[in-house]
């Protein structure tokens, strides 16, 4: 069998899912002997058009450009990858759909040059186009990307979970955040993936890998209510890494 | 004749997206000579406002995943000036050992994979491991960027964006002994730290870079009684020294006539650089001994103002970054876990960092609630873009006998020469966006 061409392309982002791939460094040669490398700019100076069999995408869309061009790599690749929470739901620069200004006062706010921006709402590229897979988390989880690759080179279904942060914290036998401390936890509500990442360090999770399957956002913002938290406090809270979601707009609403 | 023009569109093994615009008439007069980041803007400052104080260190280090501690870092320092909260000596140490791993990855990814295949003939890293001499090194630098993962990934639960570190201090400390494992490893490293100092400067030394010498202003923090990394006063190799926060008064953008970007300047005077050689140029006797020692060993003399040299300086910062990380751990000792204390209160507050790839700025606004009413950023790579644009103006004519193709190369370099994040500098830059559609 051919090695499956791989590409990466990035949008509205920081780079930090790219730079995830090169922090495999252990497994990092393995990898590229595994596959053939075909564009991938922040690591090299050669790149080549496609078609490609699988293309990463990180960044979220908010430009002309970037939406055009997203167009264009859904048809030259044939699985198609949303790399991290930007890609997944929109993450950090969607926060701005919620900031209450318009695009214009927001413009005005951080460029005095505004003849050239052409910025709109930012979206993860399931807005837009068909998503074959999703490597959620901000930064994308590194283990499920190597888990993603290996079954492509099998030809199997990677085993992404479903259920919440909160069921791999209590594998993890940590004291719950929520009931021991009171601290508003997003665990509830948000994908497993991560290990339980922040929870297992005492920090609260704040939703970067957007929402589990069948939660119940709207019962956790009234819990937040209830731990004292104001009512723009439970708003920011779900609009967040993941707020442009069906899932975490019904917590947003809910108080 | 017509004109030559030197165009990439689009940079490789740099952070983000930016591209190069040259042009170069008959007589060999540069007409034009622009470095423009295309990266789409994110509105970091605009959607800040009305988040809360502790959110600000937690979005603004996403950034850049390449330098998030850097402005994460910033951050915290600059919302804990704002409401006055103090912080532990072992906080301080926990943090300083934390960016230090982020510069080890930074620092390695920067010379071996970003930088050095240029000077061997590679289009990449990936494609040097192909060569069975080179192999070996390829393997010896990713276990050395790992190893400033694994700080990282010890602290604060990440490679990339932190987990433990918040206002006020850590809702983890790492393990005694996790941390002098760690130690362990930074002692056998450093052999190849060396190594890559002089390998930096072997390829520093080819024709033409030791001809390709600037004189410009140098910004950096300067440390009071160790290397600069998390605090220090805001210094030039032009007589600049003022304490950290008063940055907006000192370090400006203005406009220039007939270019839509603002340039960063020093009050009153012109283009500045920031990153490894400006702080090695600033702080050379603060650096570790053996730092200074094998500076000297390679013929490196501070003040060097050839931006060639950015790859040695960071090569001798890899080498301190080791020293002192050591220092850190035995000072840390068995850390113990201090609850973040402080009272939510108004106020204002500037705080600069150096991030791998220089100064960054961070600094606001937040009201007695605790909501952020304004918050400025300025990036390492903005501060650098104007300066940049004057190396090609005074290099690229001493370059003009190369091919169109060397000529394009030797451009990309001497960007890459300043490490850039174009992620970093677009939303903060007034950036010349390109036009689209």
């Amino acid at each position: 069998m051919a090695k499956p061409t791989i590409a990466f392309f990035k949008f509205s982002s920081c780079a930090g899912c790219q730079l995830n791939v090169l922090n495999l460094e252990p497994v990092l040669l393995d990898i590229v002997g595994a596959v053939d490398i075909r564009y991938f700019v922040m690591a090299k100076r050669e790149n080549f058009e496609g078609p490609y069999d699988i293309g990463f995408v990180e960044g979220a869309v908010t430009s002309p450009r970037e939406l055009m061009e997203l167009k264009k790599i859904r048809e030259e690749c044939k699985i198609l990858v949303a790399q991290g929470a930007c890609a997944c739901h929109g993450g950090i620069p969607s926060v701005k759909n919620f900031s209450g200004m318009t695009q214009r006062e927001m413009e005005e706010k951080v460029y005095t040059e505004l003849w050239d921006l052409k910025s709109f709402p930012a979206h993860g590229i399931d807005y837009y186009v068909k998503v074959d897979a999703y490597l959620k988390g901000c930064p994308m989880d590194k283990d499920e990307f190597v888990m993603l690759v290996k079954s492509a080179l099998k030809g199997l279904n990677p085993l992404f979970r479903y259920h919440s942060v909160c069921n791999e914290c209590k594998l993890k036998e940590n004291n719950c955040l929520v009931l021991t401390k009171g601290i508003p936890c997003m665990g509830t509500v948000t994908a497993a993936g991560c290990g339980a990442q922040c929870p297992s360090l005492g920090r609260a999770c704040e939703g970067c890998r957007g929402p589990a399957s069948d939660c119940n956002a709207a019962s956790l913002a009234r819990t937040f209510i209830d731990l004292g938290l104001s009512r723009d406090d439970v708003v920011r809270k779900f609009r967040k890494y993941a707020g442009n979601t069906p899932e975490f707009s019904k917590g947003a609403e809910a108080v | 004749m017509s004109d030559r023009r030197i165009f990439v569109d689009y940079i490789a093994r740099t952070e983000g997206d930016g591209a190069i615009d040259i042009v170069i008439g008959p007589n060999g007069e540069i007409k034009k000579a622009r470095w423009e980041v295309w990266e789409p803007p994110r509105f970091f400052e605009a959607f800040l406002i009305g988040r809360k104080y502790d959110e600000i260190p937690e979005m603004v280090q996403r950034i850049c995943g390449i330098c998030p501690h850097g402005h994460h870092l910033a951050a915290v320092r600059a919302v804990e000036r704002a409401m006055g909260v103090k912080v532990s000596r072992q906080t301080t140490l926990l943090r300083e050992l934390l960016h230090y791993g982020d510069w080890l990855q930074s620092h390695t990814l920067h010379v071996y994979c970003l930088a050095v295949p240029d000077y061997l003939g590679y289009e990449s890293v990936l494609a040097m491991a192909g060569n069975e001499e080179l192999l070996p090194v390829v393997k010896q630098a990713l276990s050395l960027k790992r190893l400033g993962n694994d700080i990282s990934v010890l602290i604060q639960g990440n490679e990339i964006q932190n987990r433990t570190s918040v206002v006020g201090g850590f809702t983890s400390v790492p393990d005694g002994s996790e941390l002098r494992k760690i130690k362990e490893r930074l002692k056998e490293a450093k052999d190849f730290a060396l190594a890559t100092v002089r390998l930096a400067a072997k390829v520093a030394s080819q024709d033409p870079y030791p001809e390709l010498v600037r004189k410009c202003e140098h910004v950096s923090l300067r440390g009071e009684d160790r290397y600069p990394i998390n605090e220090g006063r805001l210094v030039s190799t032009e007589g600049l020294d003022v304490p950290d926060w008063e940055y907006p008064e000192w370090l400006i953008e203005k406009h220039v006539p007939g270019c839509n970007c603002l340039h960063a300047i020093v009050k009153g005077r012109d283009s500045f650089m920031v990153g490894p050689l400006a702080r090695v140029n600033n702080n050379f006797d603060l650096l570790s001994k053996d730092a200074q020692a094998i500076a000297r060993e390679v013929g490196f003399s501070a003040p060097s103002f050839n931006p060639f040299h950015s790859i040695i300086a960071r090569g001798v910062e890899i080498t301190n970054a080791i020293d002192r990380a050591i220092e850190l751990i035995d000072e840390i000792g068995d850390p113990v876990y201090e609850e973040p204390k402080y009272e939510i209160k108004a106020g204002e507050g500037y705080a600069v960092t150096e991030a791998a790839r220089g100064i960054c700025c961070h600094g606001g606004k937040i009201d007695k609630d605790g909501v952020c009413q304004a918050w400025d950023i300025v990036a390492p790579t903005s501060r650098n873009v104007y300066n940049l644009e004057k190396d090609f103006e005074y290099f690229v004519p001493k370059l003009l006998n190369l091919s169109d193709e060397e000529l394009t190369l030797k451009c990309e370099m001497m960007i890459r020469n300043y490490d850039p994040c174009q992620s970093c500098a677009t939303h903060s830059i007034k950036v010349n966006l390109r036009r689209e559609g």
